[in-house]
Formats: C-alpha cells, sequence, structure tokens
C-alpha cells in the first residue's frame, strides 16, 4: 500500500523496477499454490488404505452383524455415531452397500463401536444402539441416530437419553425395557469391550473399515469401497459376483444377526 | 504490496481448506487430528458455507483492495485506507471468535486455521499502520476532500 505522510499529500511514487519485482512475486505465489492445490487435489486418495498388520489378534468380538453368515467378504467397521463423516457413510453410501453388496450375500458387515472422546454423548448412543439390539433393532436404531445426529450430539444437548428414548418409541420398541437399559447404562462393558478392540486393532478414527487385509479411514464413497472389496475378493480366491447373479437375500438386511468374528 | 502478498497466501491457506472441506484433499475422517475436528464440528460452517469459503472471500476483498491502492488512481487514498482498517479489523474479530471457539468450544486447534488467524492480525496491523500513515491517525468520514485520496 502507500506510506506517505497525511501532511505531505503528495501521489506516491513506485520505483517501476520493484513493482515489476512485486507482480512477478504475486505471480509466482499464484502459480505455484494453485498448482500445487491441483495437485493434491487430483491425487488419488486411495492413498491412505494401509495394510493390516497380521501379527495383530483377530477380531473377537461379535458386535453387530448384517448379512449373510456365509457372504465371502467381511467388512469390519470401527464407528463413532455421533461423528459425522460416520453419518455421511451410515445415510449417504451404507444404503447402497446393503443394497448391491449385503443383500446379494457378498458382504456381511460388521459394526464396532469405537466412542471417540471428542465426543460428549457417543458414549450414551452407542449404549442405547445396544439396548435397541436387545430388542433385535440395532440396524433400525444404528440407522435413526445417524439420521438424527443433530438432535442429540453434544453440541445439541447435554440430555440424548431423551431424545434416544423417543427414537425407541418411534421404532416400536418395548419403551420401559429401553428407558430400563438406557438408564442402568447396562451395556457400558460392552461398548467399552469394543473401544478396547478398536484401539487394539490400531483404528485411528472413525469409521474405520477393514476390508480383507487393508484398512483405510475415510467416509468411502461407493465405488472407493467396491473397489476394495473387488480386490479383497481377488485376494480371496471367492468368485466376483454381480448382485444380479447372485441374488438377492432381502431378509440379510433386516436385524441385527450375530455370527462368530471372522476377521 | 506486502499485504497483497500476505492475502495472496491466505487466500491460497483458505482455498486449501475448502477443498478439504469438500473432501477433495486429505481424509475426512474423526479423530485423525485436529483440522479434522475442527472441520467436522458443527463450527465448520457459517450461514450455510464452510468457514473457509468466508475466508477466501475475505482474503479476494482484500488482495483485490491492495492491487486497487498500487494503482496511481488510488495511492494515497484515504477512504482506501479506512475500508481495508474496517475490512481487516472486522476480519480480527471474527478470526477472535472462531479462535475462542477451537481452545473452549471444540477443544482441538487446527494449525492451518491457527495460520490464516496470524495472517489475519498481520494484515490488520500492516492495514493499521497504512491508515496511519495515510490519515495521520485521524478517523475524518464526514467533510475534507477525500476524492478518492
Amino acid at each position: 500500500m502507500v506510506n506517505t505522510p497525511a501532511k505531505q499529500r503528495t501521489p506516491a511514487r513506485r520505483d517501476p523496477k520493484s513493482t515489476r519485482i512485486f507482480y512477478l512475486a504475486l505471480a509466482v505465489i499464484a502459480v505455484a499454490g494453485i498448482g500445487a492445490l491441483g495437485y493434491l487435489s487430483q491425487r488419488p486418495r486411495a492413498q491412505v488404505v494401509t495394510q493390516v498388520d497380521s501379527t495383530l489378534p483377530k477380531v473377537q468380538s461379535n458386535g453387530y452383524v448384517m448379512g449373510s453368515p456365509s457372504a465371502p467378504i467381511e467388512v469390519v467397521e470401527f464407528g463413532d455415531f455421533e461423528c459425522p463423516q460416520c453419518g455421511r457413510w451410515a445415510t449417504l453410501t451404507e444404503p447402497d452397500v446393503r443394497t448391491r453388496l449385503v443383500q446379494p450375500g457378498i458382504v456381511r458387515m460388521r459394526y464396532i463401536d469405537f466412542p471417540l472422546s471428542m465426543h460428549r454423548n457417543t458414549w450414551q448412543a452407542s449404549r442405547a444402539a445396544a439396548c435397541a439390539d436387545e430388542q433385535g433393532k440395532f440396524w433400525p436404531m444404528h440407522d435413526k441416530l445417524f439420521e438424527t445426529q443433530d438432535e442429540w450430539n453434544g453440541i445439541a444437548t447435554r440430555s440424548p437419553d431423551d431424545v434416544f428414548k423417543r427414537l425407541a418409541g418411534q421404532l416400536g420398541l418395548n419403551q420401559q425395557q429401553f428407558n430400563q437399559c438406557v438408564d442402568t447404562r447396562k451395556y457400558q462393558a460392552k461398548i467399552q469391550a469394543h473401544e478396547a478392540l478398536a484401539l487394539q486393532r490400531r483404528a485411528e478414527g472413525t469409521p474405520t473399515f477393514v476390508i480383507g487385509n487393508q484398512m483405510v479411514t475415510q467416509a468411502l464413497t461407493y465405488d472407493e469401497f467396491k473397489k476394495l472389496v473387488d480386490q479383497a475378493l481377488a485376494k480371496s480366491g471367492a468368485p466376483l459376483r454381480t448382485p444380479v447373479e447372485s441374488g438377492a437375500t432381502k431378509g440379510a438386511t433386516k436385524g441385527a444377526r450375530k455370527t462368530p468374528a471372522g476377521q | 504490496m506486502l499485504m497483497a502478498l500476505v492475502a495472496l497466501i491466505g487466500l491460497l491457506v483458505s482455498l486449501y481448506l475448502t477443498l478439504y472441506k469438500l473432501g477433495r484433499i486429505g481424509t475426512l475422517a474423526c479423530g485423525t487430528g485436529g483440522c479434522e475436528t475442527v472441520q467436522l464440528s458443527r463450527w465448520g460452517d457459517f450461514l450455510g458455507l464452510p468457514v473457509a469459503v468466508w475466508g477466501a472471500g475475505f482474503y479476494v476483498l482484500v488482495l483485490a483492495l491492495c492491487l486497487a491502492g498500487l494503482q496511481d488512481r488510488f495511492a494515497d487514498s484515504r477512504g482506501l485506507a479506512r475500508i481495508l482498517l474496517v475490512i481487516t479489523g472486522w476480519g480480527v474479530l471474527f478470526t477472535g471468535w472462531l479462535t475462542y471457539l477451537e481452545l473452549f468450544v471444540i477443544h482441538a486447534v487446527c494449525r492451518w486455521c491457527v495460520g490464516s488467524a496470524v495472517m489475519v492480525v498481520v494484515l490488520f496491523g500492516l492495514a493499521w499502520w497504512d491508515w496511519r500513515t495515510v490519515t495521520g491517525g485521524k478517523w475524518q468520514v464526514a467533510g475534507g476532500n477525500d476524492g478518492g485520496r
């Protein structure tokens, strides 16, 4: 800008050479910056996929399972009900995954709680989901919790259990049983076990997916998810099946079915 | 000139954060770092747009005004100096509010946001210095022959 004192009201004259250098520097910074941003935005995001350490113990917890016990691929999701990116995955991508991969019997999803300390109400949400599971409604509650995240998260309220009880009513759960389950923190130890498992498996954030021997912490798009599933299928030697070939088993997505851990 | 350079760097940082928020750069996941926590919190948006977009708009405005100030027509413009002082002053207040949210509400700090905050404060300091130089520290809004100067 300018630096002529107010009392000397004469227009500032700039050295043409320094002005040229200034514009040159401005152009260099702009080009370098835009080039760097362009490079970063074009770089494939799949680079964040890491190989699972084969020395890690197998997943021992049942978690909550959706899909056929005979599905060739099991995907473990370490999720946090209050995490916005888990909500993005659950509401935008997971419906496609269920329709195109779980129902046809290609993939079995296993959800394991990984409540992050930064989220004030996530433990209550995990306990509420476990209480819904007690009545066979984990997945409907799972979906409801993500759909209504803004109504009960740590910023919206300090009494999330009131919201969860309302959601339980909407899902047709036995209200008294659910309320008692929530109020007594009946499944606190179960959630703690899930959290311990996530840490043991070196999940760094949520959502973290373990697909075959690969692990990725990211709200994947359907295409990104399918690509990893295809890679796992190729490594497992299972025949690559399309939804049309395999036929949908619609009942596979109903309720939470527990099967022995496969990972 | 220095203000323009700082504003340009600030603009690039804001564009980076905007691309990050849109999921084009880096990993959008919870719990993997301060920037993720801040960006994914409800405070990552303001009036329906990512805060980084507002920041980019701010830096574009400051950059444009600085480049205008380099033209002979606006050299020594008191009006321009006043506008820059007001805009960067508003930027400091807004940044202060965001920093407060990071420290006391979200409980996470994004280093890119901190970098941007430092640049906003530097811009305000430079705008203050420029305004003092041009006007002698007198806020002459009414009267006087500003005439674009």
